[in-house]
């Protein structure tokens, strides 16, 4: 099961935009392999007011502490540019 | 590095991109993109537009179409991307233009065959063996990605179904006319736009050694429009967002950037197994399909270059120009023989003056086409006028294109083409709107159908539409949606959140706003819409002419009336090199025709309306009583105003009015002040001697184009020419101290002085672009004069005219209103009388309409389209048929629905079967309702029944025991509304008369008796309403009332008023409006409003007062006067009482008290 963490990060861009690192509990977790980038559409017209955007923009990546265990995180790249560190699928 | 996007859809795939192709090929730029496709959906619909953005915007175009496809046997092959080849010389854009039209053109065939499949079955698609041959030549390349029959099978992880229809492809297509495109939306994993299907077709091309281009299958330029993206879609699948079934998969279907279309390639690479070299390939195989594909303007588009029809096509065996010589200088001494030998010396003089233009430009060929067409009209019998600047030319005239005399009108040849205006010239032909499509047939069969086709025109979203399919978005109910839909005018729906601010009519509905957060995201999604295109329809008059290649140049679908139409519109034509005649059918052309017929029939004397000579006193005496209803162009409320100040005399001063009543003029006050120098209240200010011949026909007020032009010419000696180029930049403020330091230099050298220079520069400069070219105003003028000519000398056919083709702006039961004024009755619908157009009828002597003053006892007899619910077929047989003996052979020979068998009686259009006594009506419309038969099918798919219908005989005291409930109580004003729309018998207002007496509300006729500043209740019913712009800017409102007594009265309601007032300035129907008396001009007066009612809120309030009052009285012993009292009731609606004895005389004896039916 997911671990909903839900807590705005740091987040150290590589070359074409995609996440290398993000800082969380004031650790820097360095992103392994190629993250994937899913953009999830919202219902948006339930929610009242025009988006700027219809959908979320997702980062599913592998990432790890230091020298420990690597644990598969969902990133959330909001609309005001701010990172959040969505879930943790352990 | 540079990515080119491929797979484009601009906003112009209606309801699927919603992004301008503009702003699309600025951006590509601004991204470092060195090309951008355009491929529109079903068509090359932004094609044009998208070429130029590029052009303008410094980077290479390509043009493609997104295409459905079907097989041999009608199976869909799904969709591609089809993408013309450059540098062939325009083969492989012909190629697509093709493809295009052979897609809609399978649409139209098949379409009518599989009915059954509705929507779907007329899509535009192709036959894959139709397609392979237009690839050919090696002029198409095809992209088959995920929405072709080969990405839906990997979609469903079908991969050697998939081979096997990639297999087919490749048997079916020439080599290297076939790519695979990869799209990845990186939507969620397991649905099509994930990277899952886009890495398989990257697999497969690396199988077949395809080259798989990358693509973003992009709807919009940037991620915020996908919002707009989401309604279109509702919108195509007639659904809400919330029910939409295959929704887009999120919103990355962009205009992305170079760095992420590489980051998406990477993930599409890395979600499979590629070898190490598939991401540049990938990229590198897109850009090399890009460089085939970048299109050269000019040598594979054509941009810019015109192309006639073969000079054989319109009848020229020789050169062309030599043809045009010999007709013009043959027209001029054929034309002008009868002015003499000056006007004939001035005219070739001019004529060899335009002809070195023509020769110049190479447009030759271009008159001649446009005279063999107006020759082909005329040839048909149908009436044509030419219209526009070409009216100004002596060329036009002698061809008889125009029929207007340009010299002695003052028209200038420069205001149509000059070296220095290069684009095409615009020729305008008006002709009857009834035969309009006739001509158009004429002239596919005449000039050849690949080389002629109907213009179109891109239909955008406005307000009504925006807010309707905004709310079809959201789901909201039909009924909550129509009462918004209805108040969206007026404004722009850009504008709608500063519009529910500002409208004091919108105040419940902004109230409403602020309490549903969901009316608040329909404002802004409305607002989204608004501007977008919807739909292509058939331009109103555009005909486009061309030669041979048209079909190479333009793809075409078949429009509503079978015509091929262009998917180009009236922007497209020019860049294209496209030659466009705008033949427009004018009502009132056809309402004259119709008028000179009817004469004929009667008279058997034929009126030749364009040798009507241009001075009849009577026909301007009529003009300036400013009954002008009907008459074209000055039958508005403004221009009735403006008629009756002016009081035209002569036909130039109707020149000048058509002219002046335009937005620039009223704008910049022109009417008054060449009304003051006209009556001599001010001397004719000409700012200097030698502009006097220039001004003197509009008293020193610039009004014309071709004023300016001379202005600018004697100001600067710069030619004609140069000067219809200042004038145009006029408009432009950057272009306005560049032509000031001009002028004043090269004024000086001409001798004028600094402040004579100074006034006329500041004329000049404030005149803008506004104003009127005098050819166009001429060109107006002469059906202006024509129909009051015939208003005037002959008004029952007149009115008939316009009563069968409904030219004006005003309801047709106002016209009936006005014919009884005139004293031409209008007759009943009848059965036996009444055809399918209004028919003159001549009244046996002593008959109805012997009030008439030298009428000569004509009426109009009512025609049978006018009765609301019968069909077409129905009429037709009542109009071959009649007359009829009896009601059964009635029955027998028409065989009316019964919905429509009742609508007759109801409005007696059967009274001659029961003798034409009203009161046995009753009994006529029971025996009808009471047939009871065996419902038959006729030929043309209508019921009817099959019974014994004996001729009814009534008598004897059975006579008065029938009363049919939808007869009784209402009288036949009110029987004809219902079933016709428009009240024959008597006027709608005449019911209430004796409220009207009660209340003493003046009646319209006596308004132009009243000085100005008195306050009086009118009363009627709602017209027309206007709300022109202001020079202010503050929005005023006009609305027309007709009581039935004279001609409309005008009240103007100005801002406050409007707020006090609300809605109902717009929405009441009968009317009660107090206000004051506004004098202009020697016979024009309106109402300033200051309140209004609803009449019949009124009528309901006074009937109870009386009721209450009666029962008073009668309580109170029964003594007094019995008549009910008014002063009560007006007290509640006059402010101040006392004023009311200043309006007693005027309003003791109105209106006649007489029951109308």
């Amino acid at each position: 099961m997911p671990q909903i963490i839900d807590s705005p990060v740091d987040v150290v861009l590589g070359a074409e935009g995609d996440p290398r690192a993000f800082i969380w509990n004031r650790f820097e977790h360095t992103v392994i392999g190629q993250p994937q980038a899913v953009f999830k559409r919202t219902r948006w017209w339930e929610n009242g007011g025009a988006p700027v955007r219809i959908d979320t923009e997702l980062w599913r990546l592998d990432a790890s502490r230091g020298g420990e265990e690597q644990h598969r995180y969902d990133l959330r790249h909001d609309d005001d540019g701010s990172w959040v560190l969505a879930l943790d699928w352990g | 590095m540079t990515f080119s996007h491929l797979h484009v859809a601009s906003a112009y795939s209606t309801h699927y991109g919603v992004t301008m192709p503009e702003a699309l090929a600025e951006q590509a730029a601004a991204q470092g993109a060195s090309l951008l496709a355009v491929t529109d959906r079903d068509g090359l619909y932004g094609a044009v537009k998208h070429v130029r953005a590029c052009v303008a915007a410094g980077i290479r175009p390509a043009l493609g179409t997104e295409l459905a496809v079907h097989d041999g046997e009608h199976h869909s092959l799904g969709r591609v991307v089809v993408l013309a080849h450059g540098n062939t010389a325009g083969r492989g854009y012909a190629a697509l233009c093709r493809a295009v039209s052979a897609a809609h053109n399978n649409a139209a065939h098949h379409g009518a065959a599989h009915r059954a499949v509705a929507a779907g079955a007329r899509a535009p698609s192709i036959d894959r063996v139709r397609l392979a041959e237009l690839a050919g030549l090696q002029s198409l390349t095809v992209l088959l990605g995920p929405a072709s029959d080969v990405g839906l099978a990997l979609d469903r992880r079908e991969t050697t179904d998939a081979q096997g229809r990639l297999d087919a492809w490749l048997r079916a297509f020439p080599p290297e006319s076939l790519n695979l495109e990869v799209v990845c939306h990186l939507a969620e994993p397991g649905t099509a736009g994930s990277v899952t299907p886009a890495t398989r077709m990257l697999s497969l091309a690396e199988r077949t050694g395809l080259p798989a281009v990358l693509t973003n299958a992009v709807r919009y330029g940037t991620p915020d429009e996908a919002v707009t993206a989401d309604l279109a879609d509702a919108a195509r699948n007639l659904t809400s967002l919330a029910e939409l079934e295959h929704p887009q998969f999120n919103g990355q279907a962009w205009l992305k950037p170079v760095g992420a279309m590489r980051q998406v390639a990477r993930m599409v690479v890395d979600a499979g197994s590629h070898d190490s070299g598939a991401l540049e390939r990938m990229l590198r195989d897109t850009e090399q399909l890009a460089d085939r594909c970048a299109l050269d303007p000019v040598a594979d588009i054509g941009l810019g270059r015109p192309r006639m029809p073969e000079a054989r096509i319109i009848g020229v065996t020789g050169d062309p120009v030599a043809e045009l010589w010999r007709r013009a200088r043959h027209g001029i001494d054929d034309l002008y023989a009868r002015e003499g030998g000056r006007a004939i010396e001035a005219a070739h003089t001019q004529l060899a003056h335009e002809m070195k233009t023509v020769e110049h430009l190479g447009f030759a060929s271009y008159f001649l086409t446009v005279s063999r067409v107006a020759d082909i009209v005329r040839g048909m019998g149908v009436r044509i006028q030419a219209r526009g600047s070409g009216v100004g030319s002596v060329l036009n005239y002698a061809l008889r294109t125009s029929s207007v005399e340009p010299i002695s009108n003052g028209l200038l040849w420069e205001r149509f083409l000059s070296p220095e205006r290069q684009t095409l010239p615009d020729i305008d032909l008006d002709v009857e709107s009834a035969r309009r499509h006739d001509i158009y047939r004429t002239l596919f069969e005449t000039f050849g159908s690949d080389r002629v086709s109907l213009m179109s025109m891109t239909n955008a979203y406005r307000g009504r539409g925006a807010v309707r399919d905004a709310g079809l978005a959201l789901g909201m109910p039909d009924a909550q949606i129509a009462v918004i839909a209805k108040q969206m005018w007026r404004f722009n729906a850009r504008d709608f959140r500063r519009a529910l601010e500002e409208k004091p009519e919108l105040e419940a509905l902004a109230a409403e706003v602020r309490e549903s957060q969901q009316l608040d995201l329909l404002v802004d999604l409305t607002a989204k819409l608004d501007r977008l295109p919807r739909h292509i329809s058939v331009h109103p008059c555009g005909v486009i002419l061309s030669d041979s290649s048209l079909l190479d140049r333009t793809p075409v679908q078949a429009s509503g009336m079978g015509l091929p139409m262009s998917q180009f519109d009236k922007h497209d034509m020019d860049p294209m090199g496209l030659i466009k005649l705008d033949i427009l059918g004018v009502r009132m052309q056809s309402a004259m025709a119709h008028a000179v017929e009817e004469h004929h029939r009667l008279t058997g004397e034929s009126i030749d309306l364009d040798r009507v000579p241009l001075d009849d006193p009577a026909t301007f005496e009529l003009i300036r009583s400013t009954r002008t209803l009907g008459i074209f162009q000055i039958e508005s409320p403004g221009q009735m105003e403006l008629v009756g100040k002016l009081q035209p005399e002569v036909f130039n001063d109707l020149t000048v009015e058509i002219s002046l009543f335009r937005p620039g003029p009223m704008q910049n006050n022109m009417p008054l002040k060449y009304l003051q120098a006209r009556h001599g209240e001010v001397a004719p200010d000409y700012l200097h001697p030698r502009f006097e011949p220039i001004l003197r026909e509009t008293k020193g007020v610039v009004i014309f184009h071709e004023q300016v032009m001379r202005l600018f010419d004697e100001l600067t000696g710069c030619g004609l020419g140069k000067a219809d180029v200042f004038r145009r930049h006029l408009g432009k403020p950057e272009q306005l101290p560049r032509i000031e330091a001009y002028v004043r230099e090269k004024a000086l050298e001409r001798g004028f002085p600094e402040s004579v220079i100074a006034r006329t520069w500041t004329v000049l400069a404030g005149f803008g672009s506004f104003g009127f070219a005098k050819a166009h105003g001429a060109a107006f003028a002469l059906p202006t004069y024509q129909s009051a000519w015939l208003k005037t000398h002959h008004p029952a056919a007149f009115l008939c005219g316009l009563l069968t083709h409904d030219p004006g702006m005003w309801p047709k039961d106002l016209i009936v209103a006005e014919a009884r004024h005139l004293g031409v009755p209008v007759l009943g619908l009848d059965v036996q009388h009444s055809g399918l157009d209004y028919r003159v009828e001549d009244l046996p002597a002593g008959g109805q309409g012997s009030g008439g003053q030298g009428i000569g006892g004509q009426g109009i007899r009512l025609a049978l389209p006018e009765l609301t619910g019968s069909s077409v077929a129905e009429r037709a047989r009542i109009a071959r048929h009649q007359p009829f003996s009896s009601l059964q052979d009635f029955r027998d020979r028409v065989y009316p629905r019964r919905r429509t068998f009742e609508a007759l009686a109801r409005v007696g259009a059967l009274d001659s079967f029961i003798g034409y006594d009203r009161a046995r009506r009753h009994e006529l419309l029971a025996h009808i309702q009471a047939l009871r038969g065996t419902a038959v099918t006729i030929a043309v798919d209508q019921l009817a029944f099959e019974v014994e219908l004996p001729v009814p005989t009534f008598t004897g005291p059975r006579f008065n025991a029938v009363t049919s409930l939808e007869l009784r109580g209402r009288t036949q004003t009110d029987l004809e509304l219902q079933g016709l729309g428009l009240a024959v018998n008597g006027h709608q207002m005449s019911m209430f008369y004796p409220l009207f007496a009660e209340l003493g509300v003046t009646p319209a006729s006596k308004l132009g008796d009243l000085p100005g500043g008195t306050e009086v209740l009118i009363a009627g019913v709602r017209r027309a309403t206007n709300t022109p712009p202001m020079r202010d800017g503050r929005r005023v409102v006009f609305v027309s009332l007709d009581d039935g007594t004279g001609p409309v009265s005008n009240v103007v309601f100005f801002h406050d008023a409007q707020e006090r007032i609300g809605g109902a300035v717009f929405q009441t129907n009968y009317l009660l409006v107090r206000g004051h008396t506004r004098r202009s001009g020697a016979k024009g007066v309106s109402l300033t409003g200051e309140n209004l009612w609803d009449l019949v809120d009124v009528a309901v309030q006074a009937k109870k007062r009386h009721a209450t009052e009666a029962a008073a009285a009668s309580t109170a012993s029964g003594s007094g006067s019995s008549t009910p009292s008014a002063a009560h009731f007006v007290t509640d609606i006059a402010p101040r009482p006392g004023d009311r004895t200043g309006l007693h005389p005027v309003l003791l004896h109105p209106f006649a008290l007489r029951e109308s039916g």
